[in-house]
């Protein structure tokens, strides 16, 4: 779902950028006031989680792959508008550092992931958590509504890419940019996020949400104690965990849909567009999570690592740095 | 002496209405040359490092610390900088928060620096001769201040003659790190007797600097002389010597596996042993 750098055209990029912009401005005025000082290093881990469930690949139908987002779980957690900053925040690392999503289609990539994903998520959960009572009930509200809403963020990302060809072409009719019309880019990205990546998302969500409520109670804003060592060992257990496990990412082979090279793109549709051939390309750190000659699970256990630390630093860094509220309670 | 008119009089001199207004005079820069000594200050006073379990111990950390210096400063590959640069990420992960603010900002602006400097180069069209050098100053940036950060003065010094630094060093290190903060606070006073003192407006304040740099180094050699004369009385005879019990621990030896892995890599991504 990360769109890649040329896959839109400039003034697309510049629309979903200058949308997103009162977005991060109202998601950084609400986490002021809504997420206690003390919490915001979590908002690290979270983003850290999200980071995660995006290295894991699964393989879809059409032989394309998805990932899970798990920004429905961070809104859970820590309000919709802390998912937010914390979904944009894992995705500018991976776009700077790995090359996953352009840099140019970051407003686009945060419009579906960091915003659509997450609000339709916690509008969904906070309905049916009103029917649905009790612990189950939470868990089950949590599983439907991240399946919605990853849905809901893959049909953005489909319309996103399936308008390109209509609204920018050559006088031969030849796309410049994303080359696929909305009949073919909506049923593609929404056949794989229905049958699997859907799935996959609320799997993710569920079973991490019934771990942080079992052993780490105080990992979110229902409680507002600070979590004690015993949960800061649990919950860096389970990112020891996730990052050891990432490489079966791995196993699925083929490119996610829409995010192919530019040679593949030329031998599926006949002819390079015109608009992405020689467009501007952002050279990342660690491109497509691998690490030189090392072999590939192992550069992308590096990457986790390294994404990982990256995300907790520059949300406990941006905790510290954060005028203190007195407190009149 | 005064003349007095009449006895039980007021001397004229001490009748006469005084004028004297002192000018306005700018005193930005001894409040800056404060500020700046009191925020040294604050940093020196910081204890960053609390020991856990998994902690190697003083002498280890420190051997540990000099040779991933040496192999980044070496490594021609960047593969081997990037690894060694995720366990100095992995470690700031876990430090306390004033801590981690200072490693960051350090190794940043020390990594930012080096980019400056290795501007021409980038400009030259060769980009990644200067993002490698700013990679190294970094990751040599973290993992020095992340030692010193999470190492006790005391453990450091005794660490330092563990690995076989003459004593001389040592003796001048350990005075050093014991006189340093109470220097601070020495300058910190002649800072202020100077600002309170300078009346109107004073066109050469940077003389007095000179004053203060001289009061500073008058009294650190007074401190350190006392402080070897107290030692001396204690029985210190110049050799600073590791008690025998110590012995490595089983953390340590996890610790130095772990350093023999690191330099197999590195020979190995330098090309110095057969795949």
């Amino acid at each position: 779902m990360h769109i890649p750098e040329n896959y839109l055209s400039p003034s697309t990029c510049a629309i979903t950028t200058a949308a997103m912009l009162p977005v991060w401005g109202c998601a950084i005025k609400r986490v002021r006031e809504d997420v206690p000082q003390e919490k915001l290093p979590l908002l690290g881990v979270a983003a850290a989680f999200c980071f995660l469930s995006m290295m894991f690949n699964i393989p879809l139908p059409g032989g394309t792959t998805g990932h899970a987002v798990c920004g429905t779980l961070v809104a859970i957690l820590f309000g919709p508008w802390a998912a937010v900053i914390v979904v944009s925040v894992a995705l500018a690392v991976q776009a700077f550092f790995f090359g996953d999503g352009g840099i140019l289609a970051f407003g686009a990539n945060c419009l579906n992931m960091a915003f659509i994903l997450p609000m339709v998520g916690y509008s969904l959960y906070t309905l049916l958590k009103r029917h649905l009572k009790g612990e189950r009930g939470e868990l089950v509200s949590a599983a439907i509504a991240s399946y919605l809403a990853l849905n809901a963020a893959a049909l953005a990302a489909a319309l996103e890419f399936g308008i390109q060809p209509a609204l920018f072409h050559d006088a031969a009719g030849n796309a410049l940019y994303c080359p696929y019309p909305l009949s073919v880019s909506v049923p593609a990205m929404l056949l794989g996020h229905l049958t699997v990546a859907g799935f996959a998302e609320a799997g993710f969500t569920v079973g991490i949400l019934a771990f942080l409520r079992s052993t780490a109670p105080s990992f979110g804003l229902t409680e507002k104690n600070e979590p004690s060592g015993k949960t800061s060992v649990a919950i860096f257990s389970l990112l020891a965990v996730l990052i050891a496990a990432c490489p079966l990412g791995l196993l699925a082979t083929g490119d996610a849909w829409g995010e192919w090279g530019l040679e593949d793109l030329s031998v599926q549709v006949g002819y390079t567009p015109a608009g992405m051939d020689g467009g501007w390309e952002w050279s990342a750190l660690l491109p497509d999570y691998a690490v030189g000659s090392l072999p590939a699970w192992l550069g992308y256990v590096l990457s986790a690592v390294i994404g990982v630390s990256l995300l907790v630093i520059i949300f406990r860094v941006a905790g510290a740095l954060a005028k203190p509220r007195p407190s009149f309670d | 002496m005064p003349k007095l008119e009449k006895q039980g009089q007021l001397p004229s001199w001490l009748t006469q209405e005084e004028h004297y207004q002192p000018t306005n005079d700018r005193d930005g820069f001894i409040a800056r040359s404060a500020l700046s000594i009191s925020s040294a200050l604050a940093r020196l006073r910081l204890d960053g490092g609390a020991e856990t379990p998994l902690s190697p111990s003083a002498p280890v950390k420190l051997l540990l610390a000099l040779a991933c210096l040496l192999l980044v400063s070496l490594a021609r590959n960047y593969l081997f900088v990037l690894i060694v640069l995720a366990g100095v990420l992995v470690r700031a992960c876990l430090l306390p928060r004033a801590a981690l603010l200072r490693v960051v900002t350090t190794s940043l602006s020390a990594a930012l620096l080096a980019l400056v400097i290795m501007l021409p180069a980038i400009l030259l069209g060769q980009p990644h001769s200067a993002l490698g050098i700013a990679g190294k100053t970094l990751t040599c940036s973290g993992i020095a201040m992340e030692t010193a950060l999470s190492t006790p003065p005391a453990e450091l010094t005794g660490a330092l003659r563990k690995l076989g630094m003459p004593n001389v060093l040592i003796m001048t290190l350990d005075l050093t790190l014991k006189s340093i903060v109470r220097l601070g606070e020495v300058a910190l006073e002649a800072l202020s007797a100077l600002r309170l003192r300078s009346v109107g407006r004073n066109q050469h304040k940077d003389l007095s600097m000179g004053g203060i740099g001289g009061v500073v180094l008058l009294k650190a050699a007074e401190a350190a002389q006392q402080t070897h004369d107290a030692m001396r009385c204690r029985g210190f005879t110049g050799s600073y010597d590791m008690p025998h019990s110590w012995r490595p621990r089983a953390i340590d030896l996890v610790w130095l596996c772990l350093l023999a892995v690191l330099l197999a890599i590195f020979c190995y991504l330098q090309g110095l042993i057969a795949p």
